[in-house]
């Protein structure tokens, strides 16, 4: 029988008087100690750098759009990640290699696009595009190099404007590697990493600045939320929930219309106007490219809710993970670009979720092992001519994978 | 709104009608609260009151009933009891029944099931002490309508429920009586929000790597099944008993006792001794209006006594038979009926066919047996698991858990299963009675008011955290659709 009723009985007797100041002094007491231990555990266990690969990059530049600062390097570590160097060359890129003409006999492709293209929180030589051209050079015969210009934020009105710096570049290709994200501009301005002025501050002050922030914006109710999720405790939390994919999915689809409306059937005005923009924009990008004669190649890269609900092979009514891939193959080939298909090879692969920092988002180092595998089986498979796999011990190669 | 779940805004709205509940202690002022709080909780379930006529009009019809039978017309007892059935199958859409003299309209019947048991509870009692009773309208509404117990039960007797709620001098609500209430309040959100939570995300991930496409591994596959197996009892558990608790808190802070519906289940050693402590007062209800009226019908007309032992088997058979079709409206809930109720009589003739085979003394040595006992905790655990299949999935899904294992994994995941439960069971009760033995002062420690606060308050941080965390709607409580 249940403890309460037990002890009913025994309650009837009045209590001490000192039980009313004791006893929310003990819980008190609970509430610290417990609040407390877990957020050191966290920090133990998810320790964090006060830099970010951010202070490497400007957003705001009002000519250039978002790029990086030209012979830099920062270090990060985030809570989930490892420790990350962000270097770039002399023209602001994290291309591991310096910008300048391409050696001869190599074909040359340059990659746009933002977070996941850079390699975002991943070291380098762990990116996708560091791998990658290894990966075509084994399949192909050729002599591959990919030079990175992908930075994050530069969303595809800015990459219009400047397509002229992807071509100075002289590729023989262009790879867009775009994902849900880049057609996602509100919410990017809101997310817009916080300045090094602030965080260079002392923790106290940090703190201070923090949550006149947060309480200046927000209800009380919401400005706790915010409060709670800024701790390394809620990380820690988030992290062991978000290792589940159907919790992952399940969170992710709470999120308002802004962030997951392109998972929708029916999907809202808001991002039926985004999607007719992003169509403009391409339009521009593809014309630039079909002028120079340079073939552009667009993929869209899974995000973290994708893979999952590929992975389960379900998903809720009135969901598709499939939706947007759809949508931007359509808008790719009805300016006469080459569209990859990513999202339907991702069924093949096990755990797919687990390629991505599951509260940060962005892929890890597994994920982008994926995307190097999935991405060289699609353009070695004959939809870019120039880097179809030739032998046959290749193609096998390629099929056992 | 959610209002029909474990949410904080069903405990504000709790919490708010007991303190407005006890600015009088007088049975008039407790019952229009109640009574008021119950219609606002009925209007904030359904902002469309249109939906709600169906269920008004099976009240109607109860109460029609009700007052036929107190008038003592006699013999109207069997065809109240027929029509209420009638009424309550056709309402909520049982299959057997042609789809087309269904009501196409979409209506309400959340807390129909419980309403019936206890309309049903009303009915028979009537007949059965002629005159004694009145039981008014506005009596039958708050009995009926009680908004603690209008979602998932649990079901209370109305004699019980009368003597608290029209008792001129309710039972007394003191300080230590609130802080346990409290406590109860804070488990029950913790079982709901947390426990059941955790337990549903094992389910849902082992389930989906069962019907993923991409082939899983054979030991990835037993493990998935073994996790199909042990989370969903253990899920519906903390779900169901965590919004017991905060209902029974609730209804104590205003001076209203609730029975208890759950005995610590999975310590039970076997299948009858655990529908004792599961939704007891669904089985108790179903033992005195079901099985005991038909044992004593059987008894009287077959007098063999050697057959009697298997009488009472029959009997355990068709209770629980019908507690497992009383679950659902699909062909999946009689097969869960058919395999509770054969687990019950199996169970019966097992100890029929011991105590003859040993004897009475014996049998009854054995049963006393702690390696004896945790055999057949573990084995009732895997068991109820098992016939779970039935309650929580469709035919395609349960088509999809089987296949996805030969019949000789199944044979080897069910023995491995039983094994692990029986020494995590047992673990448990070990560690349960060696923690609550501790004791400082001449008191048990763990069981101290002070221990409690400790362990309330890190319960209640604990929910908190997890629900912000999460940012999710508090859990559906899965018997709020029975």
């Amino acid at each position: 029988m249940d403890l309460t009723l037990v002890d009913e009985a025994k309650r009837k007797v009045r209590p001490p008087k000192r039980d009313w100041i004791l006893l929310p002094l003990i819980s008190l007491l609970t509430v610290c100690l417990l609040a407390g231990s877990t957020e050191l555990l966290a920090r133990r266990l998810f320790p964090e750098m006060a830099t970010e690969g951010e202070d490497c990059m400007i957003f705001t530049d009002p000519v250039s759009g978002a790029r990086g600062i030209p012979n830099s390097v920062c270090w990060e570590k985030i809570p989930e990640g490892e420790l990350t160097e962000y270097q770039f060359n002399r023209c602001g890129h994290r291309a591991g290699m310096e910008c300048g003409p391409k050696p001869p006999g190599t074909f040359r492709i340059v990659m746009i696009g933002t977070s996941f293209a850079i390699g975002m929180r991943v070291p380098r030589e762990q990116t996708f595009a560091a791998l990658l051209p290894v990966e075509l050079s084994r399949r192909t015969g050729l002599k591959v190099q990919l030079y990175n210009e992908a930075i994050p934020f530069k969303l595809p009105d800015t990459i219009a404007a400047h397509f002229d710096e992807a071509l100075e570049a002289k590729p023989d290709m262009i790879l867009w590697a775009l994902n849900s994200s880049d057609i996602h501009t509100q919410s990017q301005v809101a997310v817009l990493p916080a300045p090094a002025s602030v965080r260079n501050l002392s923790l106290l002050m940090r703190l201070r600045s923090h949550l006149k922030t947060i309480f200046a914006a927000k209800s009380f109710a919401a400005s706790v939320t915010a409060a709670f999720s800024s701790t390394r405790s809620a990380t820690m939390l988030s992290h062991f929930l978000y290792e589940s994919r159907s919790q992952y999915v399940k969170s992710t689809l709470m999120e308002d219309d802004d962030k997951v409306g392109y998972l929708k059937t029916e999907q809202s005005e808001g991002w039926q106007k985004r999607l007719s923009e992003f169509d403009r924009d391409a339009a521009r990008i593809e014309a630039q490219a079909k002028a120079a004669g340079v073939p552009l190649v667009v993929v869209l890269l899974p995000n973290r809710a994708q893979a999952a609900m590929i992975s389960m092979g379900q998903w809720p009514p009135g969901i598709d993970p499939y939706k947007l891939d759809e949508q931007m193959r359509s808008i790719i080939t009805s300016h006469g670009g080459t569209y990859i298909d990513m999202l339907t090879d991702v069924r093949t692969i096990p755990d797919p979720q687990l390629g991505y920092f599951p509260v940060e988002g962005h892929p890890n180092g597994r994920g982008h092992g994926m995307f190097t595998a999935l991405l060289a089986s699609e353009l070695t498979s004959g939809a870019v001519p120039a880097l179809k796999a030739t032998s046959p011990s290749q193609t096998a190669s390629k099929q056992s994978e | 709104m959610t209002m029909d779940t474990a949410s904080f805004q069903f405990l504000l709205f709790g919490l708010g009608v007991a303190l407005i509940s006890n600015i009088s202690r007088s049975s008039a002022w407790r019952s229009a609260v109640l009574l008021v709080a119950s219609i606002v909780f009925l209007g904030l379930l359904a902002p469309n009151p249109i939906v709600l006529l169906p269920l008004i009009g099976f009240l109607l019809f109860g109460f029609a009933e009700l007052v036929l039978i107190e008038r003592g017309w006699s013999g109207s007892l069997a065809w109240s009891v027929l029509g209420t059935v009638f009424v309550y199958v056709w309402l909520k859409k049982y299959t057997f029944l042609p789809e087309k003299i269904f009501l196409h309209s979409p209506y309400f019947t959340l807390g129909l099931s419980y309403i019936f048991f206890r309309v049903l509870h009303l009915l028979i009692e009537a007949k059965d002490r002629p005159g004694q009773r009145q039981v008014g309208v506005v009596a039958y509404l708050l009995y009926n309508l009680n908004f603690t117990t209008f979602i998932s039960g649990p079901i209370q007797r109305y004699d019980d429920f009368a003597e608290g709620q029209f008792a001129a001098d309710p039972v007394a609500l003191g300080p230590g009586v609130i802080g346990l209430q409290l406590e109860r309040i804070v488990r029950g959100l913790f079982k709901v929000n947390v426990l059941a939570m955790l337990f549903d995300i094992v389910r849902t991930d082992a389930y989906s790597r069962i019907s993923q496409s991409l082939p899983l591994p054979p030991p990835l596959k037993l493990y998935a099944v073994f996790l199909l197996l042990t989370s969903y009892p253990l899920f519906l558990y903390a779900n169901f008993s965590g919004y017991i608790d905060i209902v029974i808190a609730l209804a104590r802070l205003m001076r209203l006792r609730l029975p208890e519906n759950f005995d610590r289940p999975f310590s039970a050693s076997s299948a009858l001794d655990f529908w004792n402590r599961w939704h007891m007062t669904l089985s108790n209800w179903l033992k005195a209006y079901v099985y005991n009226p038909l044992l004593l019908t059987l008894m009287r007309r077959i007098s063999s006594p050697g057959l009697e032992p298997l009488l009472g088997v029959f009997c355990f058979f068709v209770t629980f038979f019908l507690i497992g079709v009383w679950h659902g409206r699909t062909t999946e809930f009689v097969v869960f009926g058919v395999l509770t109720g054969g687990g019950m009589s199996i169970n019966k003739l097992w100890q029929l066919g011991l105590t003859r085979a040993m004897g009475r003394k014996s049998y009854k040595k054995l049963s006393n047996n702690d390696l004896y006992n945790a055999l057949g905790r573990g084995l009732n655990f895997i068991w109820f698991g098992f016939t779970l299949f039935w309650f929580w999935a469709d035919w395609s899904r349960i088509d999809r858990i089987f296949h996805a294992l030969s019949l000789g994994q199944w044979l080897g995941v069910l023995t491995g299963s039983w094994l692990l439960a029986t020494v995590a069971l047992a673990s448990w009760e070990w560690l349960r009675a060696a923690l609550l033995s501790i004791t400082a002062f001449q008191q048990p420690l763990l069981t101290s008011r002070y221990a409690r606060t400790v362990y309330a308050t890190a319960l209640g941080i604990v929910s908190l955290v997890v629900t912000t965390a999460l940012n999710q709607p508090a859990p559906a409580i899965v018997y709020k659709v029975f």
